[in-house]
């Protein structure tokens, strides 16, 4: 319960609470504080979260000037022990997050990789289709059923996948396998749809340390034509069907511990496009307190592609 | 009309070869025709040389030849027509001031000196690598070009603010120079009256001119009408233009006016001759060549390294452009500019008014100080020195205000002699000057006649009312044929109705006339003995440079004179011997009070002062002597002569420490001989010198590496003045020419404002090396960035624009305050800088600042930018080369240590909070580095930290415009920068603690092993 009141704190505080790990106790007394009571005491913990800082970043300091010196030997093996631990995990994934990024939101990417975002092909000549089936092939290795089964747990859809515990403790990951992205799982179509004019596309969010969707709803994707005539895509299916980034995939823990995590996917099946001529598509995230109209970083909850699928 | 066009003269100007035998003015002259003479003064111009003598020949014609050659009728002068038509062709008779250098010219210079070249290229390069972008790529990024426009405005801004401070500084001068008292050039109501062109005499009656302006002799010269020498100089029948008819009258025809004149010529001459480079601007540019040095050397090195490492050419190019703006201290050369017109600005208070910036420090240098005796030295006024009386010799008190003579005044001696100066007397006090000190007062008569009246006004008070009393009934005036002067007056006693004659005169002559002496108020007959006591005295007096008067008096006796007798002075129709001689009294141009004290400072500052006088060698020791350039145990050759009672070929030239030369002996001496002189005496006097010599001392003290100040007030003084490193002209007493020709002007004609010159000028260089240690620190915390990221591939840490913000943002004003730091010990107390030796930069200065100090703020600025970029989720070892995939605009997941996933955009602002954050890291190092700078050897303790406000006035303002730069414009994408969290302004303080830590232990050694190695190479 701590880590859930944590969690939905955290973002909306952009410089957040930074804590010693070794001091748990106290960050936890910051947290029990009613919400109300935070906001009052926002100043003076940012005093207190400063100086903390300072000593962590003279301890790195050190730490560094430890290593040009080659790695010189440590007096105490608790120490050294220590440092190690604060080297490691010195970056919590709530202070992380809240540092002078330009602002929480989810980045999206795609697959598979086009130059300049342009899905220029023929359906006729697999030689101008075949990188990107080898891509997405390439891509869903690490999604293979066997492969999630091993190593990722199923864990229970439609909430937050909280793993309390130690830091440094390893997290376990939740299975998205390959096979839910039905026929763009390139299962019973190897091709994903290119040989047939109707491309699938997979739409990653950026990983985000700590980071959840707002308010425990799950994001959706949706997609149109950018330009034009909005009939240029007369169809496209979502896989999962509920095309959206289930719940239970966040938070993440960052590589270091949750080393398992595959991202959550969205597949677009482009079945219905007009052919020979490029239509601008823009896939845009959509849910509660979704940026997806920043100028600066077209990739903040959306992205913009063309297709162009020649026949 | 050809035919009548005035001829006009020609300066030639010979080698240094032949420097020794053209002064005194009987070397050949030589002839040039009208045709030649254009010519020729424009090859004169291009020759380098000063040396110089005077064609003219107006002096020899005849009358007759001259009104032909003039076209001219002595009686009729010419006609209005002709004098319009010659005025149209020779232009008003004014002296053409020197022509100054086109403000666009100046501008320009300052757009291409110092490093603008290196920045230009760099602007260029940035297009030219743009032009290439564009051409394979339509849609390429425009930040090349807008690197290229930002290089551009700021080598245009530095290049205004420059050419702005050069403007106001000339601005200053100019406003002085009106400031400065101008000599009247007709003074009407008066009797002297300035000559107004070069006139050939034609009649003249006892008419005497004063040419100390151009031939810097002091005694006045009489004039007629003969041609009596060769050289024009010399002759008697040219007056020149500019100098000043003392007495007499005289008409003349008007030969040469304007710039035809001597004067003017030798103005324009000098004016043409272009300057020495001044010590400070050659360290400056040895400066720019090791910094320019440094910058394109790594520059192309890497640049090669970036090739052979297959990274793109334009991107090299690009790498080659940050490297040269990292190395390059944009705002070094107007901090320079700036620092030394505060310096100016000081001086100006002081009463030295520098004319050019660079000059500031110049003095500072200067290790031979050639100084004018008369003005600068002295007083420029005969006073009152000795009294001699009762077989006694008193001291009059000499100093400014005389207000302080303590010698006996009971005796009655002294009572006639005071009648006798006090009525002997035909100077006047000026009327309406009741309210200025008696000293101040501007009295009409010649120097001895003014002394002796300010001295009994002094000390007997209302001469004018004693004059009154005691009527005066005839006179004969001093001339030289009589050597004396006599006059007659009524008693102020009206019982007692006799006459008394006063007379004075030189002594020897007064006494002849004498056949008894007044000893304690009683005449006694002039016996041997007491004739002895005054040979004793007046060679004593005599002895010590002073001009010596006798004076005496007769009471003429009532019955052969009684009170109706008409004196007739023609004729002489009373007695002028067997007078009552009364006393000596002698006077010299006594030293200014200040003057002595500031030799000594001199000598202690290892500066050797030379003293260069017209005057008689005799007068120039003595002055020399009581001012302390002939130190009180030092002897010349001379004195040692005659102390031995041996010839003076006898004596050993080692044991004499002081020289003193006259003209005419310098005239034999051959350079070798002179450069042997000038080493072998530490203190020297050159007596009875022409201005042209004086250039022959300064090339000589020139050629022992020295560098030399020169004092010059006389328009033949403005060759060396030029010739001078540092020229120093008089402000009260000195001409136009000279003033021109000087890079300094002493408001106030004396030495002593030189000396504090000197302190400002070696203040000033110890404090542009901390400026420049300081500015060259941070070159290589801005240089590291772009070397590692083109080695280790890291995303850039800092970007080029970034660095300018160092350059010309944060660290400016800090530049500046250390040009307010006090000086660490007694500046005065050293040799003057070797030109050679002592460097502005030296090698432990650069190697300091840039692998010192340098480094450690590099590796400081570092740990910000890893600090930062390891909080958001890069660690070090995440970041080595990753800078390919980095920057790549299509990679929008980049994975960082955290596996998040960062896009393209967020890494590029996560870029630019490495810029500011490896900015901020640079800044506050620089407060810790600019601290360090206030010492070079003495612990900041020992300096007082706060004793220097201004230095935390930089700091305020580095940390201010930090501040505004990462919250205010941190929202300005073009910039570059970031709001940068609050945290990270903290990160760099434990180096900026390290580095003067680091700083003070390096001092304390300094200081505990002098002369040690550590000494060596760790002093700057």
């Amino acid at each position: 319960m701590r880590r859930q009141l944590r969690s939905r704190r955290a973002p909306a505080f952009p410089y957040g609470y930074r804590y010693r790990l070794d001091d748990q106790d106290e960050v936890n007394q910051n947290y029990l504080a009613d919400e109300e009571e935070e906001a009052e005491e926002e100043a003076r913990v940012m005093v207190v979260h400063d100086l903390e800082e300072e000593e962590e970043e003279e301890e790195k300091e050190e730490e560094e000037k430890e290593e040009e010196e080659g790695q010189g030997q440590p007096t105490s093996n608790a120490l050294w022990q220590k440092l190690q631990t604060v080297n490691e995990y010195l970056w919590d994934p709530e202070k992380r997050m809240s540092l002078a990024r330009t602002g929480q939101s989810w980045r999206v990417m795609i697959r598979p990789f086009a130059h300049s975002l342009n899905f220029n092909f023929n359906v006729s000549e697999p030689d101008t289709w075949q990188h990107y089936v080898i891509s997405l092939n390439g891509f869903l290795q690490g999604y293979n059923d066997s492969l999630q089964e091993e190593m990722n747990v199923d864990c229970p859809p439609g909430q937050y996948f909280i793993q309390d515990g130690n830091e440094d403790e390893d997290k376990k990951a939740c299975q998205f396998k390959r096979s839910f992205l039905k026929n763009c799982s390139g299962l019973e179509d190897p091709t994903f749809g290119y040989s047939t004019g109707q491309p699938c596309i997979l739409l990653k969010m950026n990983r985000i340390v700590g980071f959840r969707p707002e308010l425990g709803d799950p994001v959706k994707v949706s997609c149109k034509v950018q330009r034009g005539d909005e009939n240029d895509i007369r169809s496209i299916n979502y896989y999962p069907e509920s095309a959206s980034f289930d719940l239970r995939y966040y938070p993440y823990y960052g590589k270091l511990t949750h080393v398992n995590y595959t991202s959550p996917l969205v597949a677009m099946h482009f079945t219905d496009v007009v052919k020979n001529q490029a239509v601008p598509v823009q896939c845009q995230l959509k849910g509660k307190g979704i940026i997806n109209d920043v100028i600066n970083d077209r990739f903040v909850g959306r992205v913009i592609f063309t297709l162009n699928i020649e026949t | 009309m050809a035919q009548k066009t005035p001829e006009i003269y020609s300066v030639e100007l010979s080698g240094t070869e032949d420097v020794g035998k053209t002064d005194t003015g009987d070397g050949k002259e030589k002839y040039r025709g009208l045709k030649d003479k254009r010519l020729e003064l424009k090859k004169n111009h291009q020759k380098e040389e000063l040396k110089k003598e005077v064609d003219l020949e107006d002096h020899k014609l005849s009358i007759k030849e001259l009104e032909r050659k003039y076209g001219t009728n002595i009686v009729t002068g010419l006609s209005s027509t002709q004098a319009a038509e010659l005025l149209a062709r020779n232009g008003p008779n004014a002296l053409t001031p020197p022509k100054e250098t086109p403000e666009i010219v100046k501008f320009l210079k300052q757009m291409v000196g110092g490093f603008s070249i290196l920045l230009w290229i760099g602007a260029i390069l940035c297009w030219i690598a743009y032009g290439i972008q564009y051409f394979n790529d339509k849609s390429s990024s425009l930040d090349s070009v807008y690197l290229g426009c930002v290089l551009a405005l700021v080598v245009i801004l530095t290049g205004i603010f420059a050419y702005y401070q050069e403007a106001k500084s000339t601005n200053i001068m100019a406003s002085f120079s009106k400031m400065i008292p101008q000599q009247a050039l007709v003074i009407r109501d008066s009797e002297k009256k300035t000559i107004p062109a070069d006139i050939r005499l034609l009649s003249t009656q006892g008419c005497k001119v004063d040419n100390s302006s151009l031939t810097g002799e002091s005694e006045p010269q009489s004039r007629s009408c003969e041609f009596t020498h060769d050289n024009p100089l010399e002759t008697k029948n040219i007056g020149f233009y500019s100098t000043t008819c003392l007495e007499g009258t005289a008409t003349g025809m008007v030969i040469n006016t304007g710039d035809r004149t001597i004067i003017g010529q030798i103005a324009s001459l000098a004016s043409g001759v272009g300057h020495e480079k001044t010590p400070i601007a050659i360290e400056i540019e040895h400066f720019v060549h090791i910094v320019a040095g440094v910058a394109v050397s790594i520059g192309i090195l890497f640049f090669i390294i970036a090739v052979s490492m297959k990274y793109y050419v334009l991107d090299s190019i690009i790498f080659l452009i940050g490297i040269i703006v990292a190395n390059v201290p944009e705002g070094l050369l107007a901090t320079v500019t700036v620092t030394l017109s505060l310096t100016a600005k000081r001086m100006a208070k002081k009463n030295c008014l520098v004319k050019n910036l660079e000059a500031v420090e110049t003095l500072g240098s200067t290790s031979i100080i050639c100084s004018d005796k008369t003005g600068t030295l002295t007083q420029n006024r005969m006073t009152v020195a000795h009294l001699w009386f009762d077989n006694q010799i008193f001291v009059a008190d000499t100093s400014e205000d005389h207000s302080n003579q303590v010698f006996d005044q009971s005796s009655g001696t002294w009572a006639s002699l005071s009648k006798i100066i006090t009525l002997c007397n035909r100077a006047e006090f000026r009327p309406g000057q009741e309210s200025v000190p008696i000293m101040k007062k501007v009295v009409v008569g010649d120097a001895s006649e003014t002394a002796l009246l300010k001295f009994s006004e002094v000390i007997l008070g209302d001469v004018m009312e004693i004059r009154k009393r005691n009527r005066k009934v005839a006179e004969i005036p001093f001339n030289s044929t009589n050597k004396f002067q006599l006059s007659i007056h009524e008693t102020d006693d009206p019982s007692d109705k006799r006459f008394l004659m006063v007379m004075k005169g030189a002594p020897e002559r007064v006494l002849e006339k004498c056949s008894t002496i007044m000893v304690n108020g009683q005449e006694q007959p002039l016996d041997d003995s007491t004739a002895e006591a005054f040979h004793t005295a007046y060679m004593e007096l005599g002895g010590l440079g002073e001009r010596v008067l006798g004076f005496c008096h007769l009471y003429l006796p009532a019955d052969k004179f009684p009170e109706t007798y008409s004196f007739d002075v023609d004729t002489v129709n009373f007695p002028t011997s067997n007078l009552c001689f009364v006393g000596l009294l002698s006077m010299i141009d006594p030293p200014r009070s200040t003057v002595p004290d500031a030799v000594t400072k001199c000598r202690s500052a290892g500066i050797k002062v030379i003293m260069v006088t017209g005057d008689h060698p005799i007068t120039a020791k003595a002055i020399a002597k009581s001012v302390g350039i002939i130190s009180a145990n030092s002897e010349t050759v001379e004195d040692i002569a005659k102390r031995l009672n041996i010839p003076v070929e006898q004596v050993s030239k080692r044991d004499a420490k002081a020289a003193v030369v006259t003209g005419m002996e310098l005239k034999d001496m051959s350079p070798e001989q002179l450069d042997e002189l000038l080493t072998d005496y530490s203190e020297i006097v050159f007596a009875r010198t022409s201005p042209q010599q004086k250039l022959i001392i300064v090339e000589g003290c020139q050629r022992q590496d020295a560098v030399v100040a020169v004092t010059g007030d006389g328009v033949n003084d403005s060759p060396a003045l030029k010739k001078a490193d540092i020229g120093i002209a008089m402000g009260i007493a000195g001409s136009d020419a000279a003033k021109n020709a000087a890079d300094m002007v002493l408001l106030d004609d004396n030495f002593a404002s030189i000396v504090t010159g000197v302190e400002e000028g070696r203040l000033i260089f110890d404090n542009l090396k901390k400026t420049i240690a300081y500015t060259l620190t941070k070159n290589i915390a801005e240089l590291c960035p772009f070397l590692i990221y083109i080695i280790a591939g890291l995303p850039l840490p800092i970007g080029t624009i970034t660095i300018l913000f160092i350059d010309l943002g944060t660290d400016i004003i800090p530049s500046i305050a250390l040009a307010y730091e006090k000086a660490e010990s007694d500046i005065m107390n050293r040799k003057p800088r070797h030109k050679k030796k002592d460097r502005l930069v030296n090698a432990p200065l650069a190697i300091y600042s840039y692998l010192h100090i340098g480094l450690m703020q590099a590796l400081g600025a570092f740990v910000v930018y890893f600090t930062v970029y390891a909080q958001e989720g890069f660690r070090p070892s995440a970041l080595i080369n990753l800078r390919v995939e980095w920057e790549k605009d299509s990679v929008n997941d980049l994975e960082d240590s955290y596996g998040q996933e960062w896009t393209q955009y967020q890494r590029k602002y996560l870029e630019w909070t490495g810029y500011t954050a490896f900015f901020v890291g640079i800044m506050i190092q620089q407060i810790a580095d600019l601290i360090i700078r206030k010492t070079r050897r003495n612990s900041i303790f020992q300096q007082g930290l706060f004793r220097n406000k201004v230095i935390w006035v930089g700091i305020a303002s580095q940390i201010i415009i930090a501040l505004i730069l990462s919250y205010g414009l941190g929202s300005v994408s073009a910039l570059n920068f970031t709001m940068l969290r609050p945290q990270y302004w903290f990160v760099a303080v434990p180096h900026a603690i390290l580095i003067w830590v680091y700083d003070e232990v390096r001092k304390l050694f300094i200081r505990l092993y002098p002369g040690s190695w550590w000494d060596k190479n760790m002093y700057y």
